[in-house]
């Protein structure tokens, strides 16, 4: 069964780490404005682990949630838990222009 | 028998050519049965979407990282052609969308959305087909080199979903009767020649 679209932001000693629930598409619009006002690290991991299908209106929410939080948090942003169609959705769009890519430790 | 798409309508393929200018070029039917059968679902609501990608990956069943590469490429694809036909597609007389990305609604009355698959062992087909007709070629054409063009991470550029498809799919090709009817397709492989690049023809470049 599909999971709801969710996102659990946790604080951390390292920054604020974002994670991503569910598929994200148009029906996740509402929860990226809570996501922009409740970031308040300088650093934040955004974690795909659990994230479903991202469409391209996921990936324009995603695009415009993360110039949000580097313009108006000043925030580096990391990427992590991604799967092989994220990784390459990321790379055609730019995503990683913004964001990078945490390396596993 | 096999099932060919659409044989009345014009199809078109868009290709990169020498000079990196995306071209519309008339393409042939895509064959969906190459021996496997056909499955065929319609569209009843906008709810029906999961749970016709659901049954798509059951078609595509195996537990190797190929077949779950496989899945989660038609998955996408799936989900890019149906919100087309259900959001998109739909227009009044003077051209403007009837209805909003993310909102819930039924198929009207008259109104057909059909996803047609088939998949051999080593190959996906894909096509949805929708009773409006309301997709152009030139549109297609232009959304695809709108992307291409810009490296940029533009959150809000048009076309996103077409261009995603015509980077993953081979031979993918959109077939139009104006007012009637609109058919958008192509196929996955199972073992793309790059994972990194999708469809190994379109010479997209990628950002490493």
């Amino acid at each position: 069964m599909e999971q709801p679209f969710k996102i659990d932001i946790r604080k951390g000693a390292a920054g604020d780490t974002v994670e991503f629930y569910g598929n994200i598409d148009a029906h996740a619009d509402r929860h990226f404005d809570d996501l922009i006002r409740q970031v308040s690290a300088n650093r934040v991991i955004m974690d795909f682990s659990a994230a479903g299908r991202i469409n391209s209106m996921g990936i324009a929410l995603l695009l415009r949630s993360i110039k949000s939080i580097k313009t108006e948090k000043k925030a580096e942003i990391s990427i992590q838990g991604l799967n092989q169609i994220n990784t390459m959705l990321f790379k055609m769009t730019g995503i990683f222009l913004l964001a990078s890519e945490a390396r596993a430790v | 028998m096999a099932y060919v798409t659409s044989p009345a309508l014009n199809v078109h393929g868009f290709r990169l050519n020498a000079n990196g200018t995306i071209v519309c070029t008339p393409g042939s039917p895509l064959v969906l049965d190459r021996g496997d059968g056909v499955h065929e679902w319609h569209v009843g609501s906008t709810d029906d979407k999961e749970m016709i990608i659901a049954h798509l990956e059951q078609v595509l069943a195996g537990n190797d990282e190929a077949h779950d590469f496989l899945r989660q490429r038609a998955a996408l694809m799936v989900d890019e052609m149906l919100e087309n036909a259900l959001y998109a597609a739909p227009r009044d007389a003077s051209g403007r969308q009837l209805f909003t990305k993310g909102g819930k609604r039924g198929i009207l009355p008259g109104e057909r959305i059909t996803l047609r698959c088939s998949f051999d062992g080593e190959r996906l087909t894909l096509e949805v087909s929708d009773s409006w007709g309301s997709l152009s070629p030139e549109t297609v054409q232009r959304f695809i080199a709108l992307n291409l063009a810009s490296k940029g991470a533009d959150s809000h550029r048009a076309g996103r979903g077409l261009f995603f498809m015509w980077h993953l799919m081979d031979d993918f090709y959109v077939s139009v009767k104006p007012g009637e009817e609109t058919a958008i397709g192509g196929a996955l492989p199972l073992y793309p020649q790059s994972n990194e690049q999708g469809a190994y023809n379109h010479g997209t470049a990628v950002q490493d």
